[in-house]
């Protein structure tokens, strides 16, 4: 028994380093968009927002492994070089995409939370929508963001091993299991 | 004139495999289904024993939705279909279907428990004295007073927590089970059209993510007057 263990910790601890690097990278890169994407459509820009709905309804409607799929089968065979991905950035930008609709709702939730009274406090004042955004909502609605966004980050690092089935050998992959290396369960 | 249509998505191509994918979203909507049916019984179980008076059923309760949601379900997937011996009673291994369902139930069940206790606790205190006082014992409350009460309260994120379930549903393919992604699989590997395979397989949870969609505001409007 230990010694099964001790033969596949290697593999493990690879598996673990690559599985924190594409978690990190994605939270970075998912939380950035989410967060303009829950912006607009938090301000309600005309055209722009409903769009980006339409975006976040379509993603959080299908499976996270059918985004990957799609990212890494479909983008090729569209015949564009640059969108002909490697396993790795497939899999950042498809998790990437998936974090962003998550994202993107808590921060819509926590600007529409923020009292009207004090958006139009800010204008009444003289100051401009930036300022106003700057200075009044979104300090206040910060605050509200982060316990919720814990709870996505986990749902994140549990989604990356998913992506283990396009070839990428993080924790979960197949040639990474003890399972696979000694047949033992 | 729809040439180019044709390049990107076949549709004849995918025509022939209406077969497939009629077979796979039959597969899905029984998988989820019967994994429905387990999450809300082990999910109402785990709520009742996480607010019960004894100490060792709420350390159970606590142990199984920590266990549950700290790990991904591709994993519990996979202990429960390769590590799980001969079970007992039934003296056989489970098949991959046995497997993914009960995987998949158990996954819900973690979390439409919390969704249920949320429930059972936002029932107010008078209505368990008023059952108290006509001389209801513990397990008449639950069902007459309690249950329903506290479930109708939360059926809308229960049915979000549903619709995460199908989504779920297409990882039980990874241990074989032919069901909607499976279709799409299986279109993949036979004529090499990512598109048509994905794209048609996007399609058909798009139609099932709307159907519930529509399905949680319409209850949402039914229970808006009783119980907002």
């Amino acid at each position: 028994m230990f010694e099964i263990i001790k033969s596949t910790m290697p593999f493990l601890a690879h598996g673990l380093w690559i599985t924190f690097q594409i978690s990190l990278i994605t939270i970075i890169i998912g939380s950035i968009i989410g967060f303009i994407v829950g912006l607009v459509r938090a301000e309600k820009i005309p055209i722009l927002s409903p769009i980006l709905g339409g975006y976040i309804h379509i993603l959080r409607g299908t499976p996270f492994l059918v985004h990957l799929y799609f990212v890494y089968f479909m983008l090729p065979s569209l015949g564009i070089s640059w969108l002909q991905l490697e396993a790795f950035p497939a899999a950042v930008i498809a998790l990437s995409l998936y974090t962003s609709t998550y994202v993107a709702e808590v921060v819509r939730a926590a600007i529409e939370a923020v009292p009207a009274g004090q958006s139009e406090a800010a204008r009444s004042v003289g100051m401009s929508a930036i300022q106003n955004l700057r200075y009044v909502v979104l300090p206040q609605s910060v605050k509200m963001m982060i316990p919720p966004m814990g709870g996505i980050y986990v749902i994140i690092i549990k989604g990356t091993s998913i992506v283990s089935v396009i070839g990428i050998s993080e924790l979960c992959a197949p040639e990474n299991t003890p399972r696979s290396v000694t047949l033992v369960n | 004139m729809f040439d180019w249509i044709l390049d990107f998505y076949n549709w004849r191509v995918v025509i022939q495999y209406i077969p497939e994918f009629q077979r796979g979203l039959l597969a899905t909507a029984q998988v989820s289904a019967i994994a429905l049916v387990i999450a809300l019984v082990v999910g109402t179980a785990s709520a009742i024993m996480s607010l019960s008076s004894f100490t060792w059923l709420r350390r159970i309760s606590a142990g199984y939705i920590a266990i549950i949601r700290s790990t991904p379900l591709l994993i519990q997937i996979y202990v429960i279909y390769f590590a799980l011996g001969p079970v007992w009673l039934l003296d056989r291994r489970l098949d991959e279907l046995e497997g993914g369902i009960l995987a998949l139930g158990l996954n819900a069940g973690a979390f439409m428990s919390e969704i249920i206790r949320a429930g059972i606790e936002s029932v107010e205190t008078g209505q368990v004295e008023g059952a108290k006082s006509v001389g209801m014992n513990y397990v008449q409350r639950m069902r007459y007073i309690i249950l329903p009460q506290g479930i109708a309260r939360v059926l809308p994120p229960l049915m979000g927590q549903t619709a995460v379930l199908i989504k779920d549903s297409s990882l039980v393919s990874f241990i074989g089970v032919f069901e909607l992604f499976g279709a799409g699989l299986t279109l993949l590997n036979e004529r090499l059209m990512p598109n048509e395979a994905f794209m048609t397989v996007a399609m058909c949870y798009l139609a099932i993510y709307y159907f519930m969609f529509l399905l949680s505001n319409q209850v949402q409007r039914k229970l808006g007057g009783a119980y907002s």
